[in-house]
């Protein structure tokens, strides 16, 4: 058995880059998964040659939120700790961008406001998990007070209507929410690249792809190694001299920032934020999205996103107020018959079907897929 | 001193809602390991069913009919009824999986759903899909809102104020509650085998104890004790699909808060944050009452991790080392 | 991470050299006035358990002794109602459990506690990871799996590994922390006399070639006479004797504590 580190040395800096890429914390390590997903990559960046540009719109919004998702499969999937406040890293994140962005115009604004944004989102999620962690809360407790601060920040959120809660030229507008909020774009004085329409969308599906890919290296690293190890055993994990809470916090935080990523692009797709982006319902699609996809997985919360929201929409149309119950029999049935998610279980029927054919034949894939382990 | 009067007065409204919203939870979470995140929308059923019963809208059963004060209390104990049973029906389904799993036998050979029994996160995840699935269902088969039940009893009036009578007798029904789940707990056989499988599932099994219908029971109990609440709600609020949320920040902060013990912890959280609620509230507006709900209870975990009840507990003990 | 060497300073490998070599027995671990109260009951009162270093010292006592609170007291899983900790003649009691791993003190839990769903490479990467990297690690994470016996079954999931293996694994793992000081609670529970017996060679091996001081809670008497250089003997939360085992052997008192003293909770 070869290991890791002769691996890099024959390889190469390409090498590192494929080894840095697997291991057994992420699906698809095996030479068909890397083609299967260039093909996927491709249909994604020739989208809008064949698809409407209503859907090619869309698909820069779904692609925002499946950052959000993969947020939450980072902190709960990957660390075991279970957030309902996604949704308010999101939130801050897209309020904290309208105002900066309105405030101070030109392009120079936007791009500030990007980084304020993300650093706000970020600061919020290592304000709260540094009480939550560091004050010894139990795992089922992080959870309830996620949600508890998502219903008190939509409950502040509702209240902001007056004229006291305009900042400079942004006023948050209560229930009514913030319209004007300008397109992020780069450039100094004149604007060089401003992200509408098809150019969100490439923004946002770049955003996706290299936060998959640069996920898929943390995880396989050894730190990913011992965020799994906290979610598997934490008092283990502590015992081998780990600091459980310091890990939990950096993850929080890191997952709060890709929160805020996620609203800053979301927000800039529909130029206006209201309260409702931090409503129970708001706060429970990236619940559904990574537990259907398959939480303890990259690439099924990214799928289930899509879906789910392509779904929606299609389901609105179809049947109208229904789409609500149909996701949330989604989730139930999910749960409780699939615990691991859709992507995961998909992953076990094609092994199965691949170890099936190979019975009768000689194996000439001496080669492991490695898509088995989880 | 007037003052003083007016939070006195508002302080039991406060402390009622804050109990009322938080038993049922309390109770599931504490015996089955719980979590019911669909809560709310049990008090939504609650809630519902009050106005249907007290509106004349349940087929058969004319308790609209009924004289006086006994068309409002016929309402409401329906309500709670319908809620316990219906929390009956969750549980067999979805929390035990018994009835799936009874079918998947006869059909598939294998029982298709692990009960959530203990799986904290898991149960909060269904219950959630569960509460999706009520809120829109409500909201697509009775419309966005139900006609009303009224207020009984007038008001009350001290100083220049007043409060209604309703709104602060439900402060007493709260209290009647914890007396009752307290003898509940102590003084029956459920209660005994409750608090048995609380203290060591496997041991109450081998002593005999059906824990799972216990469970059963418990799931049942705590359902009926949500229904109540929406009932005694129905009267103050306007019946929509969505009002089990307004009740969901302070039941989950009261069960936080107020740890392990169900009756002991709800009473003490239900105290100190109805007080904590009252004087922000009335000082700051609703939403400062809110955050300040929120801060108390991160700080509360912050220093009694295991729960206001803990400290009683440890009361308890050290007078007992005194002795 | 970038702290990966911390608590490995060189006057602490110094020691330890030192002690190797028999010429200094300082005291490694120390409590003082230790107690542990849970409400009423009070699991731990007021030990004074001391450890010198590269000693194999066996601590046993009847059921409800407070053999595991006083190890969970050691780690900091548990904090005492009263009293100290020292270790290497530091101050311990106010530090999380991984900062005293990193001064030297490692732990194998009661429960088999490895990581199921992680293949038997992975668990041993795991600690070795944080103390080392490129070939260094390649070669302790090699060590450590032959020390186990576990070489061959470096890539199966740790789930499929018998009771014993897990054991052993989980040794292995506490021991490649490079602990000064290596607590174990009941390693060989539930095995059988083969698995017995490679555990205490496994035991002795760790103790003599690596001079680590160990501290284990048995209730196998044959395995605690195999193994001990010195018993500590626990009841009713207080140290009850010390001694050599033919002292403790051959004590009354013990005899029946064991016999008759089952009325502790």
């Amino acid at each position: 058995m070869a290991t890791e580190s002769d691996d890099t040395a024959t390889r190469g800096p390409l090498g590192r880059l494929t080894a840095a890429l697997h291991g057994p914390n992420t699906m698809g390590n095996s030479r068909r998964f890397w083609y299967l997903f260039g093909v996927a990559v491709l249909l994604f960046v020739f989208f809008p040659l064949y698809m409407l540009p209503s859907s090619v719109t869309n698909m820069s919004q779904y692609l925002s939120l499946a950052l959000l998702a993969l947020s939450l499969a980072v902190v709960w999937g990957y660390t075991g700790v279970l957030s309902f406040g996604q949704v308010a890293f999101f939130g801050v994140a897209g309020y904290t961008y309208g105002i900066v962005a309105i405030n101070v115009t030109g392009p120079l604004g936007t791009m500030a406001g990007l980084v304020v944004a993300v650093g706000i989102a970020a600061l919020f999620a290592a304000v709260l998990g540094y009480f939550m962690f560091y004050g010894g809360v139990s795992d089922v407790y992080v959870t309830i007070l996620t949600l508890v601060v998502v219903l008190v920040l939509k409950t502040f959120l509702d209240q902001t209507a007056g004229d006291e809660w305009t900042i400079g030229e942004a006023a948050l507008g209560g229930f009514n929410g913030m319209p004007g909020i300008p397109d992020l774009a780069l450039g100094i004085g004149e604007p060089f690249l401003v992200f509408d329409d098809f150019t969100l969308f490439y923004a946002a599906l770049l955003a996706v792809l290299l936060t998959y890919l640069g996920l898929r290296v943390l995880l396989n690293s050894d730190y990913g190694r011992v965020m799994v190890a906290v979610r598997e055993d934490e008092d283990r994990t502590e015992m081998l001299g780990y600091d459980v809470k310091r890990v939990k916090l950096t993850v929080f935080t890191f997952g709060g920032a890709l929160a805020g990523l996620s609203g800053v692009l979301y927000v800039t797709y529909f130029n206006y934020i209201s309260p409702s982006e931090l409503s129970l319902t708001a706060a429970s699609l990236p619940v559904i999205w990574v537990a259907v996809g398959g939480r303890k997985t990259l690439l099924g919360p990214i799928v289930a996103t899509i879906f789910i929201e392509r779904l929606g929409l299609f389901l609105s149309v179809n049947v109208g107020d229904w789409a609500f119950v149909i996701n949330g029999l989604l989730l139930l049935v999910i749960v409780l018959l699939l615990p691991e998610g859709l992507v995961p279980g998909f992953r076990d029927l094609v092994s199965w079907l691949g170890d099936r054919r190979s019975e009768g034949e000689t194996d000439d894939t001496a080669e492991p897929t490695g898509e088995v382990v989880e | 001193m007037a003052v003083g009067l007016d939070l006195l007065v508002q302080f039991f409204p406060n402390f009622a809602s804050i109990v009322l919203a938080a038993t049922g939870l309390a109770i599931i979470f504490g015996i089955m390991g719980i979590i019911n995140l669909a809560h709310g929308e049990f008090i939504m059923v609650g809630a519902f069913s009050t106005s249907l019963a007290y509106n004349g809208g349940i087929p058969f059963l004319p308790i609209d009919a009924l004289p006086g004060l006994g068309r409002l209390i016929g309402a409401m104990l329906f309500a709670a009824l319908v809620t316990a049973l219906f929390g009956l029906l969750v549980e067999r389904t979805i929390i035990s999986g018994a009835i799936p799993n009874w079918i998947a036998e006869r059909t598939v050979g294998h029982p298709v759903i692990t009960p959530l029994y203990d799986r904290l996160l898991d149960s909060m995840v269904a219950t959630w899909g569960l509460s999706l699935i009520m809120v829109q269902t409500f909201r697509n088969v009775f419309g966005n809102s139900l006609s009303g039940v009224p207020i009984p009893f007038g008001k009350l009036s001290y100083g220049n104020s007043s409060i209604g009578l309703y709104q602060v007798l439900l402060a007493g029904v709260a209290a009647l509650v914890l007396v009752g789940l307290y003898l509940l707990f102590v003084r029956t056989d459920y209660g005994m085998r409750a608090r048995a499988t609380i203290q060591n599932e496997s041991m109450a099994q081998s002593l005999g104890v059906n824990t799972e219908r216990t469970y059963m029971a418990t799931f049942a109990l705590g359902s009926g004790l949500a229904g109540l609440t929406g009932a005694l709600y129905a009267p103050l609020l306007s019946i929509e699909p969505g009002l089990g949320a307004a009740f969901l920040v302070d039941a989950f902060v009261a069960v936080v808060v107020g740890g392990s013990s169900v009756v002991v912890g709800t009473l003490l959280s239900g105290g100190l944050l109805g007080i904590v609620d009252t004087l922000f509230s009335n000082v700051y507006g609703t939403f400062a009452g809110r955050i300040a709900l929120l801060i108390v209870a991160i700080v509360l975990i912050r220093f009694i991790p295991e729960g206001l009840s803990s400290l009683v507990e440890r009361l308890r003990e050290r007078r007992l080392e005194v002795d | 991470m970038s702290d990966a060497t911390e608590g490995m300073d060189p006057a602490v490998k110094q020691t330890s050299a030192e002690l190797a070599t028999g010429v200094d027995t300082d005291t490694i671990l120390q409590t003082d006035g230790l107690t542990k109260r849970f409400g009423g009951l009070t699991a731990i009162d007021d030990v004074d358990f001391g450890v010198e270093a590269g000693e194999l010292r066996c601590l046993i006592g009847p059921n409800g002794a407070g053999k595991s609170t006083l190890l969970n007291l050691i780690t900091g899983a548990l904090s005492p109602s009263e009293g100290a900790v020292y270790f290497k003649g530091h101050e311990i009691t106010g530090l999380d459990p991984h900062e005293r791993i990193r001064h030297g003190l490692s732990i194998k839990f009661q429960v088999p506690s490895v990581y199921e769903d992680l293949t038997v490479r992975e668990n041993v990467r795991l600690p070795i990871q944080r103390l080392a990297s490129g070939t260094e690690r390649d070669e302790r994470m090699a060590d450590a799996l032959a020390a186990s016996g576990l070489a061959d079954k470096a890539d199966i999931e740790a789930s499929a590994l018998s009771h014993g293996e897990q054991q052993q694994l989980e040794i292995g793992m506490a021991a490649s922390l490079d602990p000064d000081l290596l607590l174990l609670d009941e390693p060989v529970a539930g095995l059988s006399v083969d698995e017995r017996e490679e555990i205490a060679d496994r035991i002795t091996q760790l103790n003599e070639e690596r001079s680590i001081a160990f501290v284990v809670i048995e209730h196998d008497t044959d395995f605690v006479a195999d193994i001990a250089d010195h018993i500590t003997v626990l009841h009713q939360g207080e140290t009850f004797r010390e001694g050599s085992i033919e002292e403790i052997e051959a004590d009354p008192e013990v005899q029946r504590i064991y016999l008759g003293g089952e009325t502790d909770a």
